[in-house]
């Protein structure tokens, strides 16, 4: 598999992830209410979408369903998509109607009741999709999983030089710009910042290559190496009096070091190509083609956009406000006449409708969906991730939920160093690093990475309005 | 043939419900005193069950080293204690220094739950995710099958050996000798409690309740009257009613850990210096702080106090149950939640009762519901918290 196909199947778990955290985000963030069962409208989305765009008597399947809405839509053009689009509105008003009932007995009461009433609903009904095989096949899970326009992938242009042409240069030009906008944010570091971070990525890296060698002795040593590059790193971080850049510039390299360099070195400079065109893949097909997965990542994106956007507008207008005061003093909305259970139901549908797109999607990319991929830990890690980017900020979710994936999947590697028979140590170390993080950061950095955004009141510092 | 009925999942459920009592015990303190609703107590059940397994079965343990092994009794005093040095950590390491920080409630809830993942792959860290069991010297099972005759009520105890029910011992009551032991218990144990709460008055703290002063004079009269009024055996074969309760030393013995945690817990909060502090502090922080009230000694004596109650929780659910897993804490979260918000968050008498009516609740339920609705035991006891928190959100025996 090339690095590509790594990157490209990363991203997408990150852009679904981020559209679940962004759904977070909103009861959480923006609104204070702690939902420990944000991971049960994720699952509700998963089914649903998968459940209604199924098409009728599909073997191995005893649960409900078969409601094959592509198929119904199929005359129209984009039938199938259209179908498929609609099976996700479904899934979300789904979500959002459940949400309503788990809401209106525990809004009304104090947050801590939520969490605890939002916990046992997930797990209750977690419980109830485990066992009864009658609604959604139980433990088996479903293994008709829609694809729309799956009929269209690999698509393929004709010759190899316009596929090259039409699909890689705006995969370059997207890594083009990603540069861009970093070297843009890291330029302003001093330079003994950038020269002890440039030390740490040597150092690391070396750290890592001389591990891989193996032998007692021989890791030792690569670990000590990587220790001296991490307090490298910590050294250009004192410097720079911030953490951000040399951060950024730490990432961006080992980024480029690994995606750009190492394939270079270890394969050919084929493959570093192969890896600038990414969302091209010349290996499929006589005349390389656009794959499946790349149109899913396309997909995700386009959804975690407008969740954004959507997020975005909803947060800035004079609604949004009223959501935040709510968090701050329940009271003073109150007070102003604001009917805030209203809201805070409003908040908890809307937030559990984004889970739930994220839930299509993820169905959708995985290709295969059971019980055991909803457990409650999916919410845990979706808070990790928010409080990482920094809550009440829909860019922070999105870094957050980067930087979290990107770790946790990152580490994986680190199993291929250790006998096999650990590998249940090992995914239990990694989920206590996260818990450790989430306490260590609500400790040092409780506003995260970014922060809380700051908002487009219409409202200018001189208490002028502006438009 | 007797089967096992009603009767048989009251007493399950009191056994439960004891075990459920001292995790919702433990809870509660925490919950009112240091304001953590904490959801990495679940966790520290399975952790207070692993040490006790640690110094009692260590082969069962991967990544712990085989030292010794003590009896089932003597490692759970010790794991118990040991779970109290992780209760102080706690407050030391997480809780203490966010309370400096003035953390809000919701801040509260994620780092105990950030606590929670830690605590839990720590035990699959060094367990892994298997089923293991204490070693415990096997207990007897009796069985007392009662019969409802025409003639009254026949007791008879059997045991099963080698796959053959053997009858040890039988007797029986007539009705006249039932109606009255009935009614003597019952007069007992009012005029128990119309003794014991003569004096009652608002600035009057009974160390114990009168009310559990007339349960226990009740119990006490109705067992004794029982003793002394059995009858000789009769026939039981025209039984309309008949049904079978197990019954062992295991269970007893659980109900008398519970009896004797709960009765020292109530020592501690009614009759000690510390005690009479931390009801203060519960009552209203900053006030019991000028009084003088170290507020830090406090919270580090609830959070011990929670942490051991925890384990004494965990080591009765692993020998009860007989199996221990890293999530056997974690799915026992909910229905101590549900005690502690059914009976009233503030209360630690509410949350122990609370405790007994949702293990009572659980067992009952899942008898009385079709087989195929077993799973869902859980699902009983959250059922009630929510009919609590839309009917009465302050707790069936909270005050706020």
């Amino acid at each position: 598999m090339a690095l590509s196909d790594f990157l490209v199947s990363l991203l997408t778990v990150v852009g679904v992830y981020t559209l679940f955290g962004l759904g977070l985000n909103v009861k959480y963030g923006f609104t204070g209410l702690v939902d420990f069962g944000h991971v049960l409208y994720f699952m509700i989305g998963a089914y649903v979408t998968v459940v209604v765009a199924m098409p009728s008597g599909a073997a191995d399947y005893a649960g409900i369903g078969g409601f094959a809405l592509p198929e119904l839509l199929s005359a129209l053009p984009l039938g199938g998509f259209i179908g498929w689009l609609l099976a996700v509105a479904v899934a979300m008003t789904a979500a959002a109607l459940l949400s309503l009932l788990v809401g209106v007995p525990t809004l009304r009461l104090r947050e801590d009741y939520l969490a605890i009433t939002a916990l046992g609903v997930a797990t209750i009904l977690h419980s109830v999709v485990n066992d009864e095989e009658w609604l959604f096949n139980g433990p088996f899970g479903v293994r008709e999983v829609y694809q729309p326009l799956g009929g269209a992938f690999p698509l393929s242009l004709g010759s190899f030089t316009v596929n090259l042409v039409v699909f890689g240069l705006p995969s370059v030009l997207a890594l083009g710009y990603v540069a861009y906008r970093v070297v843009r944010y890291v330029r302003p570091v001093s330079r003994d910042a950038a020269l002890f971070t440039v030390a740490g990525v040597v150092l690391t890296v070396v750290g890592f290559g001389v591990t891989t060698l193996g032998g007692g002795a021989v890791v030792a040593a690569g670990a000590a190496v990587i220790a001296a590059g991490v307090y490298a790193v910590s050294r250009g971080v004192r410097v720079a009096g911030g953490f951000g850049r040399p951060l950024a510039l730490f990432a961006a390299l080992v980024f480029a070091l690994w995606y750009l360099v190492m394939p270079a070195v270890t394969d050919s400079p084929a493959a570093v190509v192969v890896n600038l065109v990414w969302l091209f893949d010349p290996t499929t097909g006589a005349n390389g083609a656009v794959t499946y997965s790349r149109f899913i990542l396309l997909l995700t994106g386009a959804f975690v956009a407008l969740a954004y956007l959507w997020c975005e507008r909803t947060v800035n207008s004079p609604y949004g406000r009223v959501l935040r005061a709510i968090r701050e003093d329940e009271d003073v909305p109150e007070a102003l006449g604001k009917p805030t259970f209203k809201y805070k139901v409003h908040s908890m549908m809307f937030g559990s409708a984004l889970a739930a797109a994220a839930g299509g999607l993820w169905a959708t990319h995985i290709g295969f969906i059971d019980p055991g991929q909803f457990t409650s830990s999916i919410t845990f890690f979706a808070f990790t991730a928010v409080i990482i980017g920094g809550t009440a900020n829909n860019k922070g979710v999105i870094l957050g939920t980067a930087v979290f994936w990107t770790l946790r999947t990152g580490t994986r590697f680190l199993d291929d160093y250790f006998p096999a028979e650990y590998a249940t140590q090992l995914a239990a170390l990694r989920v206590m690093l996260i818990g450790a993080l989430l306490i260590v950061i609500l400790y040092y950095r409780s506003e995260g990475l970014l922060g809380e955004q700051t908002y487009d009141t219409g409202v200018s510092p001189r208490g002028e309005s502006s438009d | 043939m007797v089967s096992a009925g009603l009767v048989d999942a009251l007493a399950q459920g009191l056994v439960t419900g004891g075990i459920i009592a001292a995790g919702a015990l433990g809870l509660s303190l925490v919950y009112s005193i240091a304001g953590v609703p904490n959801f990495a107590h679940g966790d520290m059940i399975t952790v207070g069950a692993y040490l006790v397994l640690a110094l009692n079965n260590p082969a069962e343990l991967a990544l712990v080293p085989n030292l010794v092994a003590l009896p089932f009794a003597a490692a759970a005093v010790v794991g118990i204690a040991a779970a109290g040095v992780f209760g102080s950590a706690y407050e030391f390491a997480v809780f203490r220094r966010f309370r400096g920080k003035d953390a809000d409630l919701i801040t509260m809830v994620i780092v105990s739950l950030g606590l929670a993942l830690i605590l839990r792959n720590l035990v699959v860290f060094l367990v892994g995710s298997k089923n293991v069991t204490y070693d415990t010297p096997s207990g007897v099972n009796l069985n007392v099958d009662l019969y409802l005759t025409g003639n009254g009520l026949a007791v008879e105890l059997t045991r099963r050996v080698r796959g053959s029910i053997q009858t040890l011992d039988a007797w029986g009551y007539g009705w006249p000798a039932l109606v009255a032991i009935v009614a003597l218990a019952f007069a007992a144990g009012y005029a128990v409690y119309r003794w014991r709460r003569g004096d009652a008055g608002f600035d009057e703290v009974h160390f114990v309740d009168p009310r559990i002063w007339g349960v226990a004079g009740f119990a006490l009269v109705a067992a004794a009257l029982a003793f002394a009024l059995r009858g000789g055996a009769f026939g039981v074969a025209d039984a309309a009613y008949s049904t079978r309760v197990g019954v062992s030393r295991k269970y007893g013995l659980i109900l008398a850990v519970m009896l004797a945690t709960m009765f020292c817990i109530n020592y501690v909060l009614k009759r000690t210096k510390t005690g009479r502090a931390m009801r203060a502090t519960a009552d209203d922080q900053s006030l019991a702080r000028i009084r003088g009230v170290n507020i830090d000694r406090v919270q580090l004596v609830v959070w011990v106090l929670a942490a051991v109650l925890a384990a004494v929780a965990g080591a009765l659910l692993g020998w009860y149950s007989s199996s221990l897993n890293p999530n056997m804490g974690f799915s026992l979260l909910l229905p101590v939640f549900a005690a502690v918000i059914v009976g009233g968050i503030d209360s630690p008498y509410g949350a122990a009762l609370g405790g007994l009516l949702i293990g009572i609740s659980m067992d009952v339920g899942v008898f009385l519901l079709p087989t195929e609705f077993a799973t869902y035991r859980t699902a009983i006891a959250f059922v009630i918290l929510v009919v609590v928190l839309l009917v009465k959100p302050e707790g069936l025996w909270g005050d706020a």
